[in-house]
């Protein structure tokens, strides 16, 4: 029988609302990104982003300087350009000659010293920014006691700008979803730019079948590729850039830090582009593009590639710092929701008896105790029942780490089912069915167990999804290398964009369990209509 | 139809005054119900103190008072914690000592029953100082938050403006990691105590309001209370006189759980390293943890964890005890 107009017409709505609700969403998720951006970037001292850096202590006088303004360029903190960038630019566009650059380039130790050509130079250096707006900073040579230049002292010129934290959050927000295109490589490439479609897969040697897209002139050369790991098909084309991290993982995006696979590298057999083979950890179908490295690289890499795509992520036996957290939280989550509900069940069920009164001990210990408390009681349990306390990936590590996090869940929902079944026991509709001649036990599951399990249903989306982001305390304590310390090390060490990307995910994934515990539970509970309005 | 059954008013003889008189709105007259005198508190404190149980966790509280706040004081820990036991610190031999250990050394006094920390402190009395710091940060966020959120709660609530603006900021702020606001604030001004309580109440009182608004929007279109707003009361009295009273169960069995969450968001705080530099609880946990490892240290590992489950559980189940007496329908 076909659906009536009605529900189509109430599909219609539903599909209305929804697009209102995530449209919603996303507005949120963006002003929450806003106010962290304008909360981290004009609240904390950008130079604090180097209190934890091992590179900085290395360098010494002008070069730190410099070093430190090189690092705000990357981080979106300023524009930096050097007085040597400007001449090239220059140089490239015609306006200068190679061998005038060559001369003017050298500009002196100190601004007496430099030569006339030098100077006129400096000079047309420092108007052009100065005109832009830039700061135009000139740090003279920091020399020994015997006249030596020190280390890291010779002479700098630059000029820099800093970046509106408007422009910052316009240019964070656009740079967000990236798609790779073939005009991404800037140096020179072998062969057209453009997509190529094969049937063979040449990193499995060609013979075998496996449909991939292959790019040139993209930033990776496999776009779309089969493979044997989890989920099997994987892509490149579309890339999520949350922010770069600063000490977490220097230099890498907080997205490829949660989901790249962690451990010891596996070799296996690999065979190059240029079809040599060899037992190497290098994934072939991560190659990313960077120019001029086949150059730079030697014979070694000349033997193995055939171009700039060089770049290979080494395969690793453990799962991403996601993969960790999301194991230990889905599974603490089920079993919390498989004893949790029948245990809070029981207790309203044997209200007042002895098993009532020891479930609510149990649940002020859970509420009232620090969770920090009870993490060290369980894992000294678990150290007296012989179990891994750090975590090593095997099986039985896996157990102290659930169990940690699913007690204290198992006694919220226990709280929680109990408190509602005791309310319920009361209403009017239970109250009609006990007089209807229904049993106890009819009552519990046909009616009031239904209707607690809607506001049980909502919950559910928020529990998966938040199963991602891991668990601060119980990861610290066993060691997990797990996602959940990602917010906490970045807040400490002020790795600015880093807090950004977390922050960006966090609200992703609180907006959209919300989004989906309405829907869960409205499929549920077919009185709960998305149309008529509340309130 | 006759008109015999009907008196004229005119033929009784009297005057107008004496047929009607003025009477002036009278708005303590107008509440006064002619039922026996009831008192609200002490009916709760009837209630909550015929339950045995909760005179002995009270006593317990006091005692738990006292120790935190008395005892430092009269052994001088509280005024210098670092020369107080001076005789003994720094010395190698007073390090780490069992409390049998440090009984025989020292003689007994209660200050060696929990034996003595890393320079030679006594493990009891730094507890119950570390206590006294951790309550009281407790119980300011939770005064600070409790105050700020039950009354703009109540406005958000009553005002349907307020709320449609509200609401957005409250799932824009609630979406901001607490963590980061908290250590955001404490990076920008000092490790300190004040700035602690600033920020855990800068936006903690967010949750408190929604959680009063969401009760106010209950029971704000109740029939009492439309019947209260047609004979004419302001707003202000009908939320002082109509809706707060028939709140307050829930608002002290809020508050009761405030305070002990606030001592382990503290005691968490500490531990990931956005503590304060005052040798609270949840400091001295994140000190002595890499004791656990050595096991004659296990007693300084396992005080402060002990110490503090013991304090949250008596001010959670005080709180719960008196949330419950405070709801009337357990007047009966």
């Amino acid at each position: 029988m076909p659906p009536s107009p009605l529900v189509y017409y109430k599909g219609i709505q539903m599909s209305k609302y929804l697009i209102k609700r995530i449209l919603h969403g996303l507005v949120s998720v963006v002003i929450v990104v806003m106010a962290v951006m304008l909360l981290i970037y004009s609240a904390i001292d950008k130079s604090k982003i180097f209190m934890q850096d091992p590179l900085i202590q290395k360098k010494a006088a002008n070069d730190k300087i410099v070093y430190r303004y090189q690092c705000w360029e990357e981080y979106g903190y300023l524009t930096y350009i050097t007085y040597a960038d400007w001449l090239n630019e220059i140089t490239e566009k015609g306006e200068l000659d190679p061998a005038t650059r060559d001369e003017a380039v050298k500009f002196g130790k100190t601004a007496a010293e430099d030569t006339p050509l030098s100077a006129e130079y400096v000079k047309k250096f420092t108007d052009y920014y100065e005109n832009q707006g830039y700061t135009v900073e000139r740090l003279d040579v920091v020399l020994q006691s015997n006249k030596a230049v020190a280390k890291g002292g010779a002479q700098k010129l630059f000029a820099y700008k800093n970046v509106p934290i408007f422009v910052r959050m316009f240019k964070y927000f656009t740079g967000i979803v990236r798609f790779d295109n073939k005009r991404y490589a800037e140096g020179p490439l072998e062969g057209e730019r453009g997509l190529t479609f094969t049937w063979h897969d040449p990193a499995y040697g060609g013979e075998k079948f496996s449909p991939a897209v292959m790019g040139n002139g993209t930033k990776y050369r496999y776009l779309i590729y089969f493979d044997d790991h989890f989920p099997y098909f994987h892509q490149n084309l579309i890339t999520i850039n949350l922010g770069k991290s600063y000490t977490i993982n220097k230099g890498i995006d907080v997205w490829d830090t949660m989901i790249q696979p962690q451990g010891s590298i596996v070799k296996k057999q690999t065979i190059y582009p240029t079809g040599f083979v060899e037992d190497s950890a290098n994934d072939m179908h991560t190659l990313t593009y960077s120019a001029g490295s086949r150059d730079l690289g030697g014979p070694f890499t000349q033997t193995r590639y055939t171009d700039d795509y060089t770049i290979a992520v080494n395969e690793k036996n453990g799962l991403s710092k996601m993969g960790y957290s999301f194991i230990i939280g889905i599974l603490s989550s089920i079993i919390a929701y498989l004893l949790g509900i029948p245990l809070g069940l029981l207790m309203s069920r044997y209200q007042d008896k002895l098993f009532d009164k020891i479930g609510t001990l149990y649940i002020i210990f859970i509420m009232a105790v620090p969770s920090l408390a009870y993490i060290f009681m369980f894992r000294a349990i678990g150290i007296a029942a012989g179990w891994p306390i750090t975590f090593d990936g095997t099986p039985q590590a896996y157990i102290l780490p659930i169990i940690s996090l699913a007690l204290p869940s198992i006694g919220g929902l226990m709280k929680w089912s109990r408190r509602y079944m005791i309310d319920q026991k009361n209403a009017d509709y239970v109250k009609f069915a006990r007089s209807g001649g229904l049993s106890e036990g009819e009552i519990f599951r046909k009616h009031i167990l239904k209707n607690a399990m809607i506001i049980i249903v909502q919950g559910i989306p928020g529990t998966v999804l938040f199963s991602l982001v891991g668990a601060i305390i119980t990861e610290r304590v066993y060691t997990v290398p797990g996602t959940g310390g990602m917010l906490v090390n970045a807040v400490t060490a002020f790795d600015n964009s880093a807090i950004v990307g977390v922050a960006l995910f966090y609200a992703l994934l609180s907006v959209t369990s919300l989004i989906l515990g309405d829907v869960l539970m409205a499929t549920v509970d077919p009185r709960i209509s998305f149309t008529s309005k509340g309130r | 139809m006759t008109n015999n059954d009907t008196v004229d008013i005119k033929d009784l003889g009297m005057s107008e005054e004496e047929l009607f008189a003025h009477y002036d709105n009278n708005l303590y007259e107008s509440e006064r119900v002619t039922a026996p005198r009831y008192s609200y508190w002490k009916s709760v404190f009837r209630i909550f103190f015929k339950k045995k149980i909760n005179i002995i966790i009270l006593l317990f509280l006091a005692l738990i008072i006292v120790f935190a706040y008395i005892y430092p004081v009269v052994t001088g820990y509280a005024a210098n914690p670092e020369v107080a036991y001076n005789q003994n610190a720094y010395d190698n031999t007073s390090r780490h000592l069992l409390p049998t250990d440090a009984i025989q050394r020292f003689g007994f006094s209660l200050s060696w029953i929990l034996g003595t920390g890393d320079v030679g402190q006594p493990t009891f009395d730094a507890l119950w100082y570390g206590s006294s710091i951790s309550i009281s940060l407790a119980f300011m966020c939770a005064v600070i938050n409790m105050v700020i959120g039950i009354i703009l709660g109540a406005i958000w609530g009553f005002s349907k403006k307020v709320d449609i603006i509200m609401m957005e900021v409250f799932n824009i702020v609630g979406n901001i990691p607490y963590i980061l606001i908290i250590s955001v604030f404490i990076q920008i001004l000092s490790p300190s105590f004040w700035t602690l309580v600033f920020a855990m109440t800068a936006t903690g009182w967010l949750g408190v309001a929604f959680f009063i608004r969401t009760q106010v929007v209950v029971i704000r279109d109740r029939e009492y209370n439309l019947a209260s707003r047609c004979l004419g009361t302001p707003i202000l009295r009908l939320t002082m006189k109509n809706i707060l009273p028939f709140m307050t169960s829930v608002i002290v069995t809020l508050a009761a759980t405030e305070i002990p969450s606030y001592i382990s968001y503290e005691v968490y705080l500490s531990y990931i390293g956005i503590g304060i530099s005052d040798m609270t609880l949840g400091k001295i946990i994140e000190q002595t943890q890499s004791f656990m490892a050595v096991p004659q240290w296990g007693f300084e590992y396992w005080s402060p964890i002990i110490m503090s489950s013991i304090i949250t559980v008596i001010l959670y189940v005080v709180g719960q005890n008196l949330g419950d007496a405070s709801d009337p329908k357990t007047h009966m």
